[in-house]
């Protein structure tokens, strides 16, 4: 990309500047056409609504950054919030009850990474598999219903869901404080350029000395725990966890999320920036169509014709090249 | 031709009745007089025992594992095996255990529809090749032995009576929001139309908002949220099912508006669904009680064993009733899932 830019001598916007501006313009659009959309209030309810979704992308695109992919994400996050809350049912503590289920996400994680870089199995292998298995064994262990609620009495988690100072929703905040961390984690730290070396050139950054297997074992570990703590704000929302979202199309969201703001899947590319792009892009969509109280056939029609604008609209200022393709070009 | 058919017939006839005096007349040695009772019992015996019924419901959630459970503690008792397939929600899979199940011949097959469409054609293979069907809780456009369930509109319209009494003729805003599930789903659709008329027909009812869920807690929150921020002054919420609306009403708790908006809810009766009124989150259910209609099923099934006639030949119905659960004295509608 930066390739390309100097070459040519011309600036060229990224793909996550074209999301973002693409986004700006529906929502002058739309706060121009739809009354009380503009509103703090309504902005604060669009940043919660995208805030879970956002905080799984982050997690996702460390590991699509590392050239990787992590099915399993949502089937893992489920079903470690799930265990957690079953355990605080059963009267254990929060901390170690919450404890135990960050451990089993990210030993999810370490156990994909492992599959992955050891033995050498497809990510999307690896990953689509590991979660149905631990799903399966979830399902027939611990939660034989798909649900679990968290008994009355645990406010504290609840305020995960609520609102602070005068209706800032928390997980919000938890989105941003994810976010900046991921944000200086990948672009301040010797471990965040591994990652990006790795997701470039695996072979390059194993010559040059990188323990490769070690850093995919902790991207899918991150991805994991990050997706636990998308996990834990959802029981915060709702007070129940629906092990169905499972086997949802949420994954897809997801993905969806990452690489329509430009973290491509060929790895090495993207940032934190391109996340916040994606989940605004799709946030800003949702919130308006839910306001306009559009049927779902009306909203799967725009959602796509967005969707391919905005595809559209980055490979015509992005001409596809040996350097910029992507897989399944 | 004819008159040597009608001899020939009154030989049969004859003979018939030969054979069946001997075979009187040695039961009668065996077990002196027939008992009338006990030979209810044998017949009872001779239809049931032994005769396998084949169940996929759409997957095994709290309320399709609530169904089972009773279908199989009767069946236990009175000797019939049940084959269980759990497709998952998938409906590709649901299809392809269905066909294959046809092909095993059970007597009874017992399915639960995804869609008014997906299941039709075999089912109407599988009453021609003569396995008895029965519906749950959905029919399909092919009609078939029986149907055992709610009565969906009926139950969207009850739900919106009720939400017009609290909300409508000046109560409040009349300002309603209705939660479906899936958008394809005909459970859900079938409701929402329904209560959407009976709504519409009160002119102090405004519905501001009528969005699929997934059946997802938390796209039901989000929705919420949404609604409320644009709608501060909402006054009720219809939701066709209870574990999605979890997320609706804790979305309302968190506004700070628990007690003003009012949530009412179909309900099959899990546990859950009580819990949530008795700690004041839901307004009211109204709960079809999956415990009672595992047993209008069981009923169903010994109806159909015990009729001689091929399948196809009836077209019996068991709409199941619905209560209102509305606090702690209610309990009594909602099942109890046992500890395994």
């Amino acid at each position: 990309m930066l390739a390309t830019s100097q070459s040519r001598g011309s600036y060229k916007p990224s793909q996550s500047t074209i999301v973002l501006g693409v986004t700006l313009v529906l929502f002058v659009a739309l706060s121009l056409a739809l009354p009380g959309f503009a509103s703090l209030g309504n902005l604060f309810t669009l940043a919660r609504n995208i805030s879970i979704l956002g905080i799984l992308a982050l997690g996702m695109a460390v590991v699509v950054i590392g050239r990787g992919i992590d099915l399993s994400q949502i089937a893992t996050l489920a079903c470690s919030a799930a265990i957690a809350i079953t355990l605080i049912d059963d009267g254990w503590s929060a901390f170690s009850a919450i404890g135990s289920g960050l451990l089993l996400s990210v030993a999810i994680g370490i156990a994909n990474g492992f599959l992955v870089s050891v033995i050498e199995i497809p990510a999307l292998f690896t990953t689509l598999a590991s979660g149905l298995l631990v799903l399966g064994v979830t399902r027939a262990l611990v939660v034989p219903h798909y649900q679990v609620f968290l008994k009355p009495g645990h406010d504290w988690l609840l305020k995960l869901g609520g609102t602070v100072m005068g209706g800032l929703p928390v997980p919000v905040i938890a989105f941003v404080i994810c976010a900046l961390i991921v944000h200086l984690f990948l672009s301040r730290t010797v471990l965040g350029h591994f990652i990006y070396a790795h997701g470039d050139n695996a072979q390059a950054a194993r010559l040059s000395g990188m323990a490769t297997r070690p850093l995919t074992m902790f991207e899918y570990a991150i991805c994991s725990g990050i997706g636990y703590i998308g996990g834990v704000i959802m029981v915060g929302s709702t007070a129940i966890m629906h092990l169905q979202i499972a086997e949802s199309t949420l994954i897809f969201d997801v993905i969806l999320v990452v690489v329509l703001g430009g973290v491509s899947l060929v790895g090495g590319r993207g940032n934190v920036l391109s996340v916040i792009a994606g989940t605004l892009l799709i946030g800003v969509l949702l919130n308006a169509m839910t306001i306009m109280n559009l049927d779902i056939q009306t909203q799967d029609m725009i959602k796509g014709a967005v969707l391919l604008m905005a595809i559209t609209l980055d490979s015509y200022i992005h001409p596809r090249d040996e350097e910029t393709a992507k897989q399944g070009d | 031709m004819s008159g040597l058919k009608r001899i020939t017939g009154w030989m049969h006839a004859g003979l018939g009745a030969l054979i069946g005096c001997a075979i009187i007349a040695s039961t009668i040695d065996a077990a002196k007089a027939a008992d009338p009772r006990a030979e209810l019992y044998q017949k009872f015996e001779k239809a049931v025992r032994g005769k396998t019924v084949a169940w996929v419901p759409v997957w095994l959630g709290v309320l399709e594992s609530e169904w089972t459970r009773v279908m199989k503690a009767h069946f236990d008792d009175y000797g019939v095996k049940l084959v269980v397939r759990d497709p998952n929600f998938k409906s590709d899979v649901q299809l392809q255990a269905v066909s294959s199940l046809i092909n095993d011949k059970p007597d009874i097959l017992i399915v639960q529809n995804p869609t008014t469409t997906l299941l039709a054609r075999e089912l109407k293979r599988a009453m021609e090749s003569g396995i008895k069907v029965i519906q749950i809780n959905m029919a399909s456009n092919q009609l078939t032995d029986a149907y055992v369930g709610a009565d969906v509109p009926k139950l969207g319209r009850s739900l919106a009576e009720e939400l017009v009494k609290a909300c409508g003729g000046g109560k409040g805003s009349g300002k309603v929001a209705i939660l479906q599930g899936e958008a394809t789903a005909a459970y859900s659709l079938d409701m929402t139309k329904a209560a959407t008329e009976a709504l519409s027909a009160d002119k102090s009812i405004k519905i501001v908002s009528s969005q699929p869920t997934n059946w997802d807690a938390n796209k039901a929150a989000d929705v919420t949220t949404n609604v409320l921020q644009q709608n501060p002054d909402l006054c009720g919420i219809l939701s066709v099912w209870g574990p999605m609306t979890a997320g609706a009403a804790q979305a309302v708790k968190n506004a700070g508006k628990q007690g003003q908006v009012k949530i009412f809810v179909a309900s099959d009766g899990q546990p859950a669904d009580c819990d949530m009124v008795e700690q004041g989150l839901f307004t009211k259910n109204l709960s079809y009680r999956a415990d009672t209609q595992g047993e209008a099923i069981v009923n169903a099934v010994l109806t159909l064993l015990q009729d001689s006639r091929p399948a196809g030949a009836t077209q019996l119905a068991y709409y199941t009733t619905n209560y209102w659960v509305s606090g702690k004295d209610d309990r009594q509608f909602c099942f109890v899932v046992p500890k395994e």
